[in-house]
């Protein structure tokens, strides 16, 4: 380095004496650390908050609009009609009925799955043998795309030709008609349960998470096996538990399932899907497209949506009580 | 007075700068989301064809530019795409659809671009050539089959006859159906029942498949068949509880109740009976000749299958007629109409049009390209034989523009399966289908205008 050289980086030192000479227009041109944060934060986070604008925000306000009119997307006299449209859905009862059908799928699924899935996490949470391949074939279900999972178990569930049916009959039992009413949505809950790895995996980091020596205490102190699951584990999971639930929720109301589960996985197909998996975003998605009522479907899209808003606040206030937050107190000082 | 450099990005600014770069965004997207291209190249014209990848293999778009020098972009058939495009005002310039269903659906919302003009002036699609079912894509503001053509069919069958295997009748002792001399739907319906196996809950045969292109034609055209019409003269609303309308929704039931082959209640997990048949698992198909192109591949399937007539009700007319006629229109904001019009002549009239003639999917839709249809073995000498005969008794049963042929489907098997369980009765079904999907035909109506 010669010494032309250091004297330069002598000079960009802070405080340095040559730095000092021109800090007056320096403070006038250099932004602060302070303004510095500011920007990196706001350019660091100015392409998620415009692609939230762009694709969430503008689709949703469009959409908004739409509820209030007739438009069909090709047809040219559409009109404003207010809340006509959501007054309409309030009378129908395809709507409420597909709601429901939506509501039981949750309740069941969404409990069924958490429990699978965190049965799944002890299980392997043991010190066994070829631990690593046991995780990755429980959750390698969660990795397989919903198409191919709608494939698989329609070939698995046919009446006529799949492997259900095939090991009924082998045992002497009558083939049962899986993808059709009333059977359809047992099809449709062992989808969810098929895929619980998902849940699995969360769990696992979770327990993962829970301080052994609680265990050994609790051992020491005599507790069994259930009573340090039950006491020890749980609460230090229930965080983990309330977002499975809430995001287990959302995702059961708003299941496509039953559409890939029919014959045709297509607008066509819409029409072969069983009344018992005729779930509400079934009801839309054939409003939107078989139907073209853009305007009423966008109004059923915006009623779930606040419906799920308020089911979310409902299972934060009532679960308020019983998730434990392991929070360091140090950490609020 | 601070800088514009050293400014800290205030919340308000930055949600300004944001909302700026939303739109501009917006803008750019909206260029993204319909990337068309339907200007001129620079080695020639490019036509942008929105179309199934089986209408218009990659050799084809080769052969369309070394035969007319036009470059074919294709885009994938897409319903709500093809909405966003039309809504644009930058449609694709040639666009599939299906004559029977859709053809009046778009001509009465003002979207299609009326052909005759150019009909007019070609050389290669004579109007004295075309086979009448062409007349799916004609409509005159009120009646599908008159007036202004709007599209035309790259071809098609004769969609209410049937295809069955003589060793699956062989096997049951059954006489086969003639040829050439309709049964009845009673009598088909029977036959059906006679053919159909089953084994512990399962079936291993289904005795026959009688489920039209889609539920809306399949009831026209019965319907037509009792002798009636199951729309009212100005195309506004159905009457399920007209005798002749009942009668064709009352077999249907009937047919479903008995699971004698696939419907709503038990739907063939291939989408389609093609598979089914070939595997020998269907005796019957309610397919028209154009399954002969899958039937011919197999020489040992062709051997037992015979094509038979469009069956009749006891005392009804005989009518036969097509319930697809897919095909091709041009939309009346295409950019570039007079290349698309070429394309369109070499895909319904020269080479292409000469290929599928020949391949026995589907008769030509131009009558000079009768000839070419595969006539060659015995079977595709009956087969022809049969076809032609039924042709005598070809015609339009023209349908609504108020809906389309899948909202009809999914309001009809809303409601169908009740009765198809025997939960409620033919007639308080009538009742219910009349109720939606009037109500579909009037919000239809009223938006048409």
């Amino acid at each position: 380095m010669t010494v032309n050289q250091m004297s330069s980086v002598a000079d960009r030192r802070p405080g340095s004496t040559a730095n000092a000479g021109r800090a007056g227009s320096a403070d006038r041109t250099e932004p602060s650390m302070t303004t510095r944060r500011h920007r990196a934060f706001y350019m660091f986070t100015a392409p998620w908050i415009i692609g939230f604008a762009l694709l969430t925000i503008a689709p949703m306000a469009y959409a908004l609009w739409l509820s209030f009119t007739t438009y069909d997307g090709i047809s040219p006299n559409w009109h404003y009609v207010g809340l006509g449209n959501y007054r309409e859905l309030l009378n129908d009862s395809q709507t409420w009925d597909s709601l429901g059908r939506a509501g039981l799928f949750a309740v069941i699924s969404v409990p069924l799955s958490i429990i699978a899935g965190l049965g799944l996490a002890v299980l392997i949470n043991r010190p066994v043998k070829a631990r690593g391949l046991f995780r990755t074939l429980l959750y390698l279900p969660a990795v397989v795309p919903p198409v191919g999972a709608g494939i698989a178990f329609k070939n698995l569930f046919d009446q006529n030709a799949g492997a259900a049916n095939g090991v009924l009959t082998f045992f002497g039992f009558d083939a049962i008609g899986w993808l059709a009413d009333p059977y359809a949505r047992y099809v449709l809950i062992m989808t969810v349960l098929w895929a619980a790895g998902n849940v699995m995996i969360i769990s696992l980091a979770g327990l993962q998470d829970v301080p052994r020596e609680l265990h050994e205490a609790a051992r020491i102190d005599g507790a069994s096996a259930w009573r340090s699951f039950r006491s020890i584990t749980v609460p230090l999971l229930s965080p983990v538990l309330l977002f499975q639930t809430v995001t287990g929720v959302i995702a059961s109301v708003q299941t496509i399932m039953p559409m890939l589960l029919a014959p045709l996985a297509t607008t066509g197909g819409l029409t072969t899907i069983p009344q018992s998996n005729y779930t509400y975003m079934i009801h839309v998605f054939s409003e939107y497209f078989a139907l073209g009522r853009y305007g009423y479907a966008s109004a059923l899209l915006w009623v779930l949506f606040v419906l799920i808003l308020i089911a979310t606040g409902l299972i934060f206030k009532f679960t308020s009580g019983v998730v434990f937050y392991n929070v360091d107190p140090e950490a609020k000082k | 007075m601070r800088s514009q450099a050293g400014a800290p990005v205030s919340r308000r600014r930055f949600l300004a700068l944001s909302a700026a770069g939303a739109a501009a965004g917006a803008a750019s997207l909206g260029g993204c989301a319909l990337p068309v291209s339907t200007g001129v190249s620079s080695s020639g014209e490019t036509v942008t064809m929105m179309v199934k990848a089986e209408d218009l293999s990659p050799d084809l778009v080769k052969q369309a530019k070394k035969e007319t020098g036009i470059t074919i972009r294709r885009v994938d058939y897409d319903i709500t795409k093809l909405i966003a495009m039309l809504t644009s005002g930058n449609p694709p310039d040639l666009v599939r659809a299906v004559g029977a269903t859709d053809a009046a659906y778009f001509a009465a919302r003002d979207v299609m671009e009326e052909l005759d003009p150019y009909f007019a002036k070609s050389s290669v699609l004579k109007l004295d050539d075309l086979d009448p079912v062409n007349d799916l894509w004609r409509y005159d503001g009120r009646t599908q089959g008159k007036g202004p053509r709007y599209g035309m069919a790259k071809d098609f069958s004769q969609d209410s006859m049937y295809w069955y295997n003589t060793a699956a009748l062989d096997k049951k002792g059954i006489d086969y159906p003639s040829e050439t001399e309709p049964v009845t739907f009673e009598e088909w319906l029977e036959n059906a029942q006679h053919l159909v196996q089953r084994s512990k809950g399962q079936t291993t045969v289904s005795g026959g498949s009688y489920n039209g292109l889609t539920k809306l034609t399949l009831m026209a055209t019965m319907t037509a068949s009792a002798g009636g019409s199951l729309f009212s003269d100005d195309f506004s609303r159905v009457d399920f509880t007209a005798p002749e309308a009942r009668k064709a929704l009352a077999w249907y039931i009937e047919y479903c109740k008995l699971k004698v082959g696939p419907s709503p209640l038990q739907p063939d997990p291939n989408g389609w009976d093609g598979p089914t048949y070939q595997a020998g698992r269907l005796a019957m198909s309610n397919t028209g000749y154009w399954m002969g192109g899958m039937i011919g591949a197999d020489k040992k399937l062709a051997q037992v299958s015979r094509l038979a007539p469009a069956p009749v009700f006891a005392g009804g007319p005989r009518i036969s007629a097509c319930q697809g006629g897919t095909g091709m229109w041009m939309p009346r904001k295409a950019k570039n109409k007079d290349a698309a019009w070429r394309i369109f002549e070499w895909f319904f009239g020269e080479a292409p049009a000469k290929a599928r003639a020949s391949s026995g999917w589907g008769i030509p839709t131009l009558k000079s390209l009768r000839p070419l249809m595969p006539a060659q073995e015995d079977y595709q000498k009956r087969t022809l034989k049969a076809q032609q005969n039924e042709l005598e008794h070809f015609s339009v049963v023209s349908l609504t523009p108020y809906i389309t042929g899948d909202a009809f489907e999914s309001l009809y098997n809303q409601v169908t399966p009740a009765a198809m369980t025997g939960g409620i009765s033919v007639d308080t079904l009538a009742g219910r289908l009349n109720s939606i999907i009037n109500e579909q035909l009037g919000r239809g109506k009223e938006q048409v205008g």
